[in-house]
């Protein structure tokens, strides 16, 4: 018999569903990094992303009979940590920031494109973006989440989500906007 | 002058039209003369110049995030003690 390690996500996924233990930790081995990678950009805090990632592929486990192999299982799989990570996700969401993305009117737009010390080698760069994507509210966070940071196609993106890729696009534009006015500050301050 | 004011409104209509896509733009998601629509207002319009420029290094920010994943050690050995646990 051919050792887990070297088989196809479909035929772990089959076994699985035949109540194979071995097989489903094997797609825990290949998925329980990323997936956390997911979950921590939610909950902002490792021993609580930990939590999710195990509850989540806990029910994974449990329900993986009712998965249909229409989607992928790693889209499903998201798909259960997303909402997860949002049922325990506190209730903090940032009214005001709610309120400008909901808002059609865009600003007007400093020129930094441009910067030279846009490299996300800086690391106080890349805790900026880190700290944009947790200040937007909570499903505007997924958006860009799965889309930008995942590199998630919009069609398995939307299907993660459970939204059109209509509302799914326009989800995601708005939280780009908001992302993009968080770096206008930072390198508003770094000109001052 | 009624020209003139067309002229604006036909410009006013494009801008909110080219604000709003401009993320599919990004993603090359929009269609040949929809994307056409776009550029040829970015052209036109330095707001929209700069917006898309900015939110096209907001999207490579956050795109190349996935280079520095924030990992934790033994994820996956506390899935499986977990469902070793469940039996």
């Amino acid at each position: 018999m051919r050792p887990m390690s070297g088989q196809s996500e479909e035929a772990l996924v089959e076994c699985s569903q035949a109540g194979d233990r071995a097989a489903f930790e094997e797609l825990v081995r290949r998925h329980a990094d990323r997936l956390y990678a997911v979950v921590v950009r939610f909950v902002a805090d490792g021993e609580e992303a930990q939590d999710v990632t195990q509850e989540a592929f806990l029910r994974a486990w449990r329900s993986i009979g009712r998965f249909r192999g229409q989607s992928q299982f790693f889209t499903w799989l998201y798909r259960i940590g997303i909402n997860e990570a949002k049922r325990r996700a506190g209730r903090r969401p940032p009214a005001e920031l709610i309120a400008s993305l909901d808002d059609d009117a865009v600003p007007e737009a400093p020129d930094w494109s441009q910067a030279p010390q846009l490299r996300l080698e800086q690391s106080d760069l890349r805790d900026v973006l880190e700290r944009a994507i947790r200040d937007l509210p909570m499903r505007y966070r997924a958006t860009v989440i799965l889309r930008d940071v995942e590199g998630l196609s919009t069609s398995e993106a939307s299907e993660v989500m459970e939204l059109s890729e209509a509302a799914f696009k326009s989800r995601l534009h708005r939280a780009r906007l908001a992302v993009r006015r968080s770096l206008d500050e930072y390198f508003l301050e770094e000109k001052q | 002058m009624i020209s003139r004011t067309l002229q604006s409104l036909r410009f006013l209509r494009e801008h909110r039209w080219t604000t709003a896509h401009l993320s599919e733009y990004i993603d090359r998601e929009l269609e040949e003369p929809q994307s056409e629509r776009v550029a040829e207002h970015v052209r036109l319009c330095p707001e929209c110049h700069r917006m898309l420029a900015t939110l096209r290094r907001t999207v490579s920010g956050l795109r190349a995030l996935r280079d520095h994943p924030p990992g934790a050690p033994g994820v996956a050995d506390g899935v499986l003690g977990r469902i070793r646990e469940e039996g």
